[in-house]
């Protein structure tokens, strides 16, 4: 008796001494179920492969936002080790709140960008130095168009620059009824990415909106007032309409609108007529843009990162990550069930992505624009300045308030306030 | 025997205290505290994760200087102007045709209900399609009749817009309160004005009206504490816009707090707009409440 009693005191100390042995790190993706299904299938490999280093994944929280669900797990001390969705301007806030561990603190970190060939990629993820934020995926914004109704009117390509579009419009507009382009996606701040940024990257050929370190605003130049006209146009003349009826590209309320490549899933799954009938262009551009410059759009971007909090489990962190982010074949797996470009430049050369790419054009089209894709401003006030922008320039010119010069003015001077503050 | 009754009592108010003592706990979790921490914070900068910094009355100077927190006052000052009459006079008619019906009175108030209980967010929705540029009401004035309004795409419009949603979302609920109240008025009174020859107007007038005024008071004061509580229909249907018309309270409370991670600012902000209800409130109960008696 007495020696089964022993038996078993031995085998729960050992299983108490070697559970102690396993670290187990937390894992927030974000809430989206073509994610989860890509973060199911990697968690579940990790954790065969690596008994000793166990992930517990889940999705971010339900909240109004990630970073909202985020900043209350820190606020209570229930943050995550690692945590995806991160983009720029919330990196920002975190980096200044000094909590995030310095990604180029691990002596691989390099070896990883070259390896995943990222290395233009990263220069756009520079915290005064430091890469704190690991480059998930890139999402060039381009612009779908209807093929058949800009066919049914002459043209066999979608429009280029801002008179294409006013031409295209002239012929397509019904008042009330259809528009040649959805220009404004709303009045939340970051709608701008969308509207005023991505055109902005395009008629300036990717240049910055704002410096964050002389803390002034930037687009009060040629590139500005050539967008701010050509909002001004849209509007004056009816090309363009807001408070459309949903979805309005699919119901052929407006002949083109700016979409991400995240739209490719659900629009297969949920329009796969409409989806046939899309051809992808690059955002407009002023008339008198270079026609062999290659055309710069916003990208929706982000990222990984490790909390502080995760101590003595930073290598394992690290670990993971690098073995996520080291085989191409997992940014297959997440290309096939996300539709979103990985935050690589070798998208078209590597013959890895090559049969994905033939089988769908439209992905392909996003890839290409992946090395011209810029991310947001590094700002920690990102929110402020594209708040800014909406209620001092693209509200203003969309109902007609203000001039394009006059509203340019008066949106960098308050932006400027805001940086300086 | 007086010993005795104390004992009872003494027993009584234990029982009693037991009996309320879950309330009373929850009470200080999650009202105290929430309360004394939104207090501390009015005084302090926090971005969640740095430690709260004491700045003292920072956060509300800066407030009274901020042209967002002006425009959100007009905005919510503009929407009671518009909410308050259209749901009393609406909630009233209903409630008299409520009064009037013969049959099925009950199944008739309670459908109006349906409308309060229904998700927010769904209806908003719904609206927001159905009263789309291009959506079916739209669609049906411009080729009826060449009339286009852009409900919630001018800035003159977009507030009323929203008003006339929350009208129908309220005025069932109102109706009833006020229901009960014309149910509460003796038949006598009616009588005996219409034998002095008073007609429909002047009984309205003079019995119903006057009569109806703890309906009416609290009608007003919810519709007030509504006004400064407003959030989903903005935040799904208009996110503000246009021009910050919009734009609300509880609104720029969120915006604040969660996505430009000024949570101090925020619970200043949410302070200020409770202690301006509250005022509301007491200038309209000073305003408007009367003493009524039925004798």
């Amino acid at each position: 008796m007495k020696v089964r009693i022993l038996f078993l005191l031995m085998v729960l100390l050992i299983s108490i001494v070697a559970m102690s042995q396993i670290l187990t790190l937390t894992l927030w993706t974000a809430p989206n179920p073509y994610q989860d299904m890509f973060w199911r299938q990697i968690v579940s490999e990790w954790n065969k492969t690596h008994p000793d280093i166990q992930i517990k994944w889940s999705e971010i929280p339900a909240a109004g936002s990630s970073e909202e669900s985020i900043l209350t797990a820190i606020a209570s001390g229930r943050q995550p080790d690692i945590c995806d969705n991160i983009f720029t301007g919330f990196g920002e806030e975190l980096v200044d709140s000094n909590v995030l561990v310095p990604l180029d603190s691990f002596p691989d970190f390099q070896s990883l960008i070259s390896l995943r060939h990222m290395e233009t990629i990263i220069k756009h993820w520079d915290f005064d130095g430091h890469y704190y934020v690991f480059p998930e995926y890139v999402n060039p914004m381009l612009i779908w168009w209807r093929k058949s109704i800009l066919q049914k009117y002459g043209f066999d390509q979608p429009p280029r620059t801002y008179t294409d579009l006013y031409e295209l419009a002239q012929k397509v507009d019904i008042p009330h009824r259809r528009y040649a382009l959805l220009f404004y996606t709303g009045p939340v701040w970051s709608d701008r990415w969308f509207d005023f940024i991505m055109y902005y990257y395009a008629a300036s050929g990717g240049q910055p909106y704002v410096n964050t370190q002389a803390q002034v605003a930037l687009f009060d130049n040629e590139y500005g007032k050539e967008v701010a006209n050509f909002i001004y146009t849209l509007f004056k003349n009816g090309y363009s309409s807001v408070d459309l009826a949903s979805p309005p590209f699919e119901s052929g309320a407006v002949v083109g609108c700016t979409e991400g490549p995240w739209n490719i899933p659900y629009e297969q799954t949920q329009f796969p007529d409409i989806y046939k009938d899309v051809v992808v262009s690059p955002p407009l551009v002023p008339d008198n843009y270079p026609k062999d410059k290659p055309i710069y759009t916003f990208a929706d971007s982000k990222g990984m990162v490790i909390f502080k909090s995760t101590k003595a489990k930073e290598d394992a962190a690290w670990e993971f990550m690098k073995w996520v982010y080291s085989n191409p074949n997992n940014d297959v797996l997440w290309i096939k069930l996300t539709g979103m470009p990985p935050a690589r430049s070798d998208l078209l050369t590597n013959p890895i992505f090559a049969p994905y790419m033939k089988d769908n054009p439209i992905f392909a089209a996003y890839a290409k624009y992946v090395p011209y894709a810029v991310p947001p401003a590094l700002s920690s006030k990102t929110v402020d300045i594209q708040q800014a922008m909406t209620t001092y320039l693209v509200e203003p010119l969309i109902y007609l308030k203000s001039t394009p010069d006059q509203a340019l003015q008066q949106c960098v001077s308050q932006i400027d306030n805001i940086l300086f503050q | 025997m007086e010993k005795r009754i104390g004992t009872i009592k003494r027993k009584e108010n234990i029982k009693g205290f037991w009996l309320t003592s879950p309330y009373l706990l929850f009470t200080v979790i999650f009202f105290g505290y929430p309360f004394v921490w939104l207090v501390i914070l009015a005084f302090s900068k926090w971005n969640f994760i740095s430690s709260p910094q004491n700045i003292g009355i920072g956060n509300f100077t800066k407030l009274f200087s901020d042209p967002m927190f002006w425009t959100v006052f007009e905005n919510t000052i503009r929407f009671m102007l518009e909410f308050i009459p259209m749901v009393l006079v609406s909630s009233i008619a209903l409630a008299i045709a409520f009064s009037k019906a013969r049959y099925m009175r009950s199944f008739f108030a309670m459908s109006f209900l349906i409308a309060n209980v229904s998700s927010g967010v769904a209806y908003s929705i719904l609206f927001e399609q159905i009263f789309a540029s291009n959506g079916p009401v739209n669609n049906f004035l411009y080729d009826s009749f060449g009339i286009f309004i852009p409900w919630f795409s001018d800035p003159n419009w977009a507030m009323f817009s929203i008003a006339i949603m929350v009208t129908w979302k309220f005025m069932g609920y109102y109706a009833l309160i006020f229901l009960s109240g014309l149910q509460s008025i003796p038949n006598e009174l009616y009588e005996a004005a219409k034998l002095d020859g008073a007609n429909r107007w002047t009984l309205f007038w003079k019995i119903t009206l006057p009569l109806l005024n703890p309906s009416f008071v609290m009608v007003v004061v919810l519709a007030i504490t509504l006004a400064f509580g407003i959030f989903t229909e903005p935040f799904i249907i208009t996110g503000g816009g246009p021009l910050n018309s919009t734009q609300t309270f509880m609104m720029i409370i969120y915006t604040d707090a969660f996505e430009k991670y000024q949570a101090g600012y925020s619970a200043t902000i949410a302070i200020v707009a409770a202690g301006l209800s509250f005022l509301m409130i007491f200038i309209v109960r000073k305003l408007m409440e009367k003493n009524v008696s039925f004798s």
